[in-house]
């Protein structure tokens, strides 16, 4: 599961969203454009979260040291 | 004007106020008022007061209005009555046969003289019962006391005439005999009977006493129900008096103090044979007064009944009439005094079910003529309307708070829909607590339409006004849980093994030197075993921080980049080139390459200081980076950055200001050499250009003007930037709170191995998580996430100078009276 791969799921969940969306309310070009936009801003929102925590974590600089009980 | 081409992206709801048009409609006279009432019933057309010089009392249909707020007043009235009698007027309005306004003023009016008529009846007959109630409470008590006072008269008798028979008593007064003895000496008294309030009861002794110089005697007996006041009506808790007295002044003077004291009067008879026969007269009136009450209150109730059926119908006629000819007084009457001539806005696509009304209406009153449909052009702006659906209404209400926009200006409305409540869940991580508030909407989704139709509290109205954005919230804010592995601050290994484990098996150093990487990095969120171990804080600080920084960064950017689709659609080049441009160099420059930085260093693992890269940038460019350096030629690409931005800055402040004087003095040269030539077109063309060509164009105005606005770029760049750190600092203090309460109450209180200290702590830990996390940190997230959105984001692009298209709609009424 590197960076790539997860990126690549984000990406394909992203697009059947907009599919899904396409397909259950079609109404009119410019609300499907409206959906589409709103679907794309949610998955690109969510995509950055996880990266950042990914790409953070990817190298670490500290590590965990655990407390001492 | 409302051309919907241009700009960046093809048309999209919500993104751009629907294109609004002026039309104005002739309407003939006669069929005016059906055609207005039509109007309202489509509810998309927001009239021009063209009489706003006149004053309401001057206008047409001013006779109108007065007698609709007169039918208002009654129907009012009505309310009160039903109210009192404890009726609700029935909710499904009966469809009755259409009633005209004429019609119903005449019943209205009937009616009302109906019930005023039975209330006086029934209030004189009620005040008539009230009293004969206090003079048959006077008969009895003082009965008693007469009844009381003959007996201890005779008892005393009886003494004496006994110690008559004993003369040889010494200790018999002498006096006592002559008294007993003398009838003719003895002194007429008069009395006073009633009533007096008790909380008066002492004052009046008082006053009684000291008016007659103490030659009174007052009786007084508790009554010990409250008694109904004739005269107020109210209840009233009162002391039956009997005041004994001599003389004619004594009397009056008694009067008066009664009179004073608000102290009903009763008469009462001397001898018992007269009050035995009162007490039957007042008992057989008091019932007889009884029971017609009752029949005039079952009258009167069958009346309201028979008004409550039908007062919602009424009442929405009156409403509508009333606002219907509102409406008609904004119309100005032609010069021929046979149509009127009403201006307004109404958005492009109700064109043609406008055309329909109108068409619908003049054939309906039988009108000759139909009316005319015009559409004017003008230079004044449109009103904003957005078509918003129950998702999406909160969500524009969030943006429409700061400011309405400017007619077909971007929507931030459109991005806030996803990133607000994204902001909030950053804020907000916890799943656990995602969860709670997900199905407290839940709650209020589903039982949204019972809600919608009922009255709510303040509170519990905003919170069901929200309920689509409290849905999103909370919905990214179990996503961000996720990825912060927090449920309710405990972290679980949901997306496979941590990837953190010992050095070796003894696991000696772990808590010193700390444990190592051996997997690969945990896929999906926060590592689990980051949780409670000693380089938790300094690892969350690190990552949040950056992480806000970076969400910073790009929705700054997307503001950015809307400010160029409101240039590019506004047909504005200036814009492009001397706004967007070298505001989007600045940002990205700085800002931009800090978040490259950030990113390159997680990838690569270095352990450069990125403060100390971003301070030396400015301090000394040039200088060696050493060991901070991240990659080959950062110190070239830092020097052409900093060059950019600083050419950036005046590349703002400096040529838009020349080119709007430029464009000014020819536009101003065209006008002055040829006035005649301006046809429809150039209107048109004019109206998309700024606002600047029809003033008078002062140019050190728009240079300061553009000054500010350089200098409000510059120094936001750097404090809208700071600003996002809200995000960390919000987050941090969010999973703190939740882990001191799971660990400090939770576990405490498990800990004990004790039943009742552990009820007691599930008890403090729901009601801490209940009020501190979920409603005051909801809020307090719910405000920052605001804030990002309005200040940070929305001065990048937004205007908000607009005002909101309010149409004349008979749907909207209700709302606005009530």
């Amino acid at each position: 599961m590197g960076f790539l791969f997860t990126t690549l799921i984000f990406i394909a969940v992203g697009v059947l969203a907009s599919l899904l969306v396409r397909i259950c309310c079609n109404k009119g070009p410019s609300a499907n454009l409206f959906h589409l936009t709103l679907v794309i801003t949610a998955t690109v929102c969510c995509w950055m979260m996880w990266a950042i925590v990914y790409l953070a974590q990817m190298n670490p600089l500290i590590v965990p040291i655990l407390s001492e009980e | 004007m409302g051309s919907v081409e241009g700009g960046c992206c093809p048309p999209m709801d919500l993104f751009r106020s629907e294109p609004m048009q002026l039309v104005q409609i002739i309407i003939p006279i006669e069929s005016a008022h059906l055609t207005v009432s039509y109007l309202g019933e489509l509810g998309l057309l927001q009239f021009k007061d063209l009489n706003a010089e006149k004053s309401p009392f001057q206008r047409t249909y001013a006779a109108q209005i007065k007698r609709c707020g007169e039918m208002a007043r009654k129907l009012r009235f009505f309310r009160e009555q039903m109210t009192k009698a404890g009726f609700t007027p029935s909710a499904t309005p009966l469809t009755q046969a259409k009633i005209d306004l004429d019609g119903l003023e005449i019943k209205l009016g009937e009616l009302e003289a109906e019930l005023i008529e039975i209330n006086g009846n029934s209030d004189k007959l009620q005040r008539a019962y009230n009293e004969l109630v206090e003079y048959k409470l006077v008969l009895h008590k003082a009965g008693e006391f007469f009844h009381l006072a003959h007996n201890d008269a005779t008892a005393q008798q009886r003494e004496i005439e006994a110690s008559h028979g004993d003369e040889s008593s010494i200790t018999s007064p002498l006096l006592d005999q002559e008294m007993s003895i003398d009838p003719s000496k003895q002194v007429k008294l008069g009395f006073v009977s009633g009533l007096v309030p008790r909380e008066k009861s002492m004052a009046f002794e008082r006053i009684l006493f000291r008016a007659t110089r103490g030659n009174v005697f007052l009786k007084q007996a508790v009554v010990s129900e409250p008694v109904t006041d004739p005269v107020s009506g109210e209840k009233v808790d009162k002391n039956v008096f009997v005041v004994f007295y001599s003389g004619e002044r004594a009397k009056n003077k008694i009067l008066k103090i009664c009179d004073a004291f608000g102290a009903n009067r009763y008469p009462f008879a001397d001898d018992l044979g007269t009050q035995a026969q009162t007490v039957t007269e007042v008992s057989g009136r008091l019932s007889e007064l009884k029971t017609t009450i009752d029949v005039g209150l079952v009258q009167r109730d069958n009346l309201l009944k028979t008004i409550s059926n039908q007062f919602e119908q009424w009442n929405l006629l009156v409403r509508k009439e009333k606002s219907t000819y509102h409406t008609l007084n904004m119309f100005s009457v032609d010069v021929t005094k046979k149509c009127l001539v009403a201006e307004g806005w109404c958005p492009l696509f109700a064109t043609t079910q406008l055309q329909d009304v109108l068409q619908r209406a003049s054939f309906d009153s039988n009108s000759q003529v139909g009316a005319i449909l015009q559409v004017l052009h003008t230079k004044e702006s449109p009103p904003t309307y957005f078509r918003t659906n129950k998702f999406t209404t909160a969500f524009q209400e969030i943006v429409d708070a700061y400011g309405v926009a400017k007619y077909q200006e971007a929507n931030p409305g459109l991005y806030t829909v996803v990133t607000f409540p994204f902001l909030f869940a950053v804020m907000f991580g916890d799943w656990g607590h995602g969860i709670c508030l997900l199905l407290a909407t839940l709650f209020f989704i589903v039982k949204e339409k019972k809600l919608s139709s009922q009255k709510l509290g303040d509170i519990t109205e905003m919170t069901f006004g929200g309920r689509y954005v409290i849905l999103m919230m909370s919905l990214f804010s179990i996503y961000t849980g996720l990825i912060y592995n927090e449920f309710f601050s405990v972290p679980f290994e949901l997306f496979g093994p941590s990837a953190y484990a010992c050095r070796d098996l003894s696991c000696k150093d772990s808590t010193t030197i700390g444990l190592i990487k051996v997997r690969r990095t945990y896929p999906f969120g926060v590592d689990p075993e980051w949780h409670g171990s000693r380089s938790e804080l300094p690892f969350l600080n690190s990552l949040k921080m950056k992480m806000s920084i970076l969400l910073g960064v790009a929705q700054m950017n997307l503001g950015i980049v809307l400010s160029f689709c409101n240039a590019k659609f506004f047909s504005n080049s200036v814009n492009v080139w001397f706004q967007f441009i070298p505001q989007l160099i600045f940002l990205n420059s700085l800002f931009g390459y800090l978040s490259v930085l950030i990113i390159v260093k997680w990838v690569t693992g270095s352990k450069a200081d990125l403060y100390h890269v971003m301070i030396y940038m400015f301090l000394s460019p040039t200088d060696d980076l050493g060991e901070n350096q991240l990659f080959d030629g950062q110190k070239t690409l830092q020097i052409v950055l900093l060059l950019l931005a600083l050419v950036a800055v005046p590349w703002m402040l400096l040529p838009k200001p020349f080119i709007l004087k430029k464009q000014h003095q020819e536009r101003h040269q065209g006008q002055s050499y040829q006035p005649l030539h301006r046809n429809e077109d150039s209107l048109e063309v004019e109206v998309h250009h700024d606002s600047h060509g029809h003033e008078e164009f002062e140019f050190s105005e728009v240079f300061v003007h553009q000054l500010i606005h350089t200098i409000e770029f510059v120094l936001g760049a750097v404090s809208n930037t700071a600003s996002y750190l809200r995000l960390w600092a919000l987050s941090l203090a969010h999973s703190e709170l939740s882990s001191v309460f799971y660990e400090k109450v939770l576990l405490l209180a498990w800990g004990y191995n004790n039943v009742i200290i552990l009820i007691i702590g599930i008890i403090v830990f729901v009601c801490a998580t209940v009020g501190v996390l979920l409603v005051m940190e909801t809020l307090s997230a719910f405000l920052h996430a605001l804030r990002l959105h309005w200040v940070e984001f929305q001065n990048k692009f937004y205007e908000g100078d607009g005002y909101k298209f309010y149409p004349f709609s008979f749907a909207l009424l209700g709302d606005e009276e009530e």
